[in-house]
């Protein structure tokens, strides 16, 4: 019930994180969905969706990706400064994000030299988008319903 | 957990479905007009942006479904001004975005036969794909899924 009492200077972050973290997810989907499409069909069409999804996670996900973390610490100085009393949910919220930040950084390397014909590492790339989505949607569970609070 | 818990989270996904949906089919959108492509990659691009279709619609169900469950269950009153702000906003994106869905699809068809007939530069097609009404009406209703979301944050007049 703590949105229905939070203090009005944690609307903006709370508003940024969860625009950033909305952003992730579609972002994250998209270079998921031209990942998968750019591994079958015309070899010219597969390497030039590959080179979208690149530009997908490099110019979106990234700054989503940063927006949403950024907003996040922010809101948590604001709440529990000096982190102290942290509940459950909020660490939930950095177990994913920080193997997530590398997971992100691992991809959009690999979407890079996926723009090769005849690189291999496009295979890894909608995977790893795969993966991410579903830490991102454990991260909303815990975000959303604070379970153990 | 309570039902409070459980009716945020749900609530919560549709926000996630409904915005990521709308992600989605905003970037394939903008890669399909930025330069000019040839109808079969605005064809492939278009094929891709009907995944974004399911996510938008059960995102719209469910923040609408939860969200009114909600507002009874968090002792709201249904007349608050951001709430009846909310639900507008949400009634007219779901509107423009009725009329978006159907004109896109009508695009996606046309750079499919477009892609079957020779594959050339078409007039037609990029009229189309930078229509200013037509990405008024998709980017309007986009922004107004955002407008909801800042609602729900400030909830202005509580």
């Amino acid at each position: 019930m703590l949105a229905l009492v939070r203090p009005d200077s944690w609307n903006l972050p709370l508003f940024l994180h969860v625009l950033g973290a909305t952003l992730t997810f579609g972002a994250t989907a998209t270079v998921a969905l031209l990942g998968f499409a750019g591994l079958r069909g015309d070899p010219d069409r597969a390497v030039w969706l590959r080179g979208l999804a690149f530009w997908v996670g490099f110019a979106v996900l990234v700054p989503a990706f940063i927006m949403m973390r950024g907003a996040a610490l922010s809101i948590v100085d604001k709440e529990y400064p000096g982190g102290h009393h942290e509940p459950g949910w909020v660490g939930v919220g950095f177990i994913v994000t920080e193997p997530g930040a590398l997971l992100v950084i691992v991809m959009v390397i690999l979407a890079w030299l996926a723009r090769s014909p005849k690189s291999r590492s496009a295979v890894a790339v909608p995977w790893l988008a795969s993966i991410l989505l579903v830490g991102l949607a454990v991260a909303w569970f815990a975000m959303s319903a604070k379970p153990g609070s | 957990m309570s039902l409070y818990q459980w009716l945020l989270f749900f609530h919560v996904t549709g926000a996630f479905f409904l915005i990521g949906g709308i992600v989605i089919a905003g970037i394939l959108n903008v890669a399909a007009i930025v330069k000019n492509r040839r109808p079969s990659e605005v064809a492939a691009l278009y094929g891709l942006i009907r995944f974004a279709v399911p996510l938008i619609g059960a995102g719209l169900v469910l923040t609408l479904a939860i969200g009114l469950w909600l507002v009874h269950n968090a002792g709201y009153s249904y007349g608050e001004t951001w709430i009846v702000a909310a639900i507008v906003l949400w009634v007219v994106a779901s509107a423009l975005g009725n009329i978006d869905g159907k004109y896109q699809r009508q695009t996606g068809e046309l750079a499919q036969r477009l892609a079957v007939e020779g594959d050339g530069p078409s007039p037609e097609l990029r009229a189309r794909l930078r229509n200013p009404q037509a990405l008024a009406v998709s980017y309007g209703s986009g922004l107004m899924a955002f407008a909801v979301l800042g609602l729900m944050i400030w909830k202005p007049g509580v």
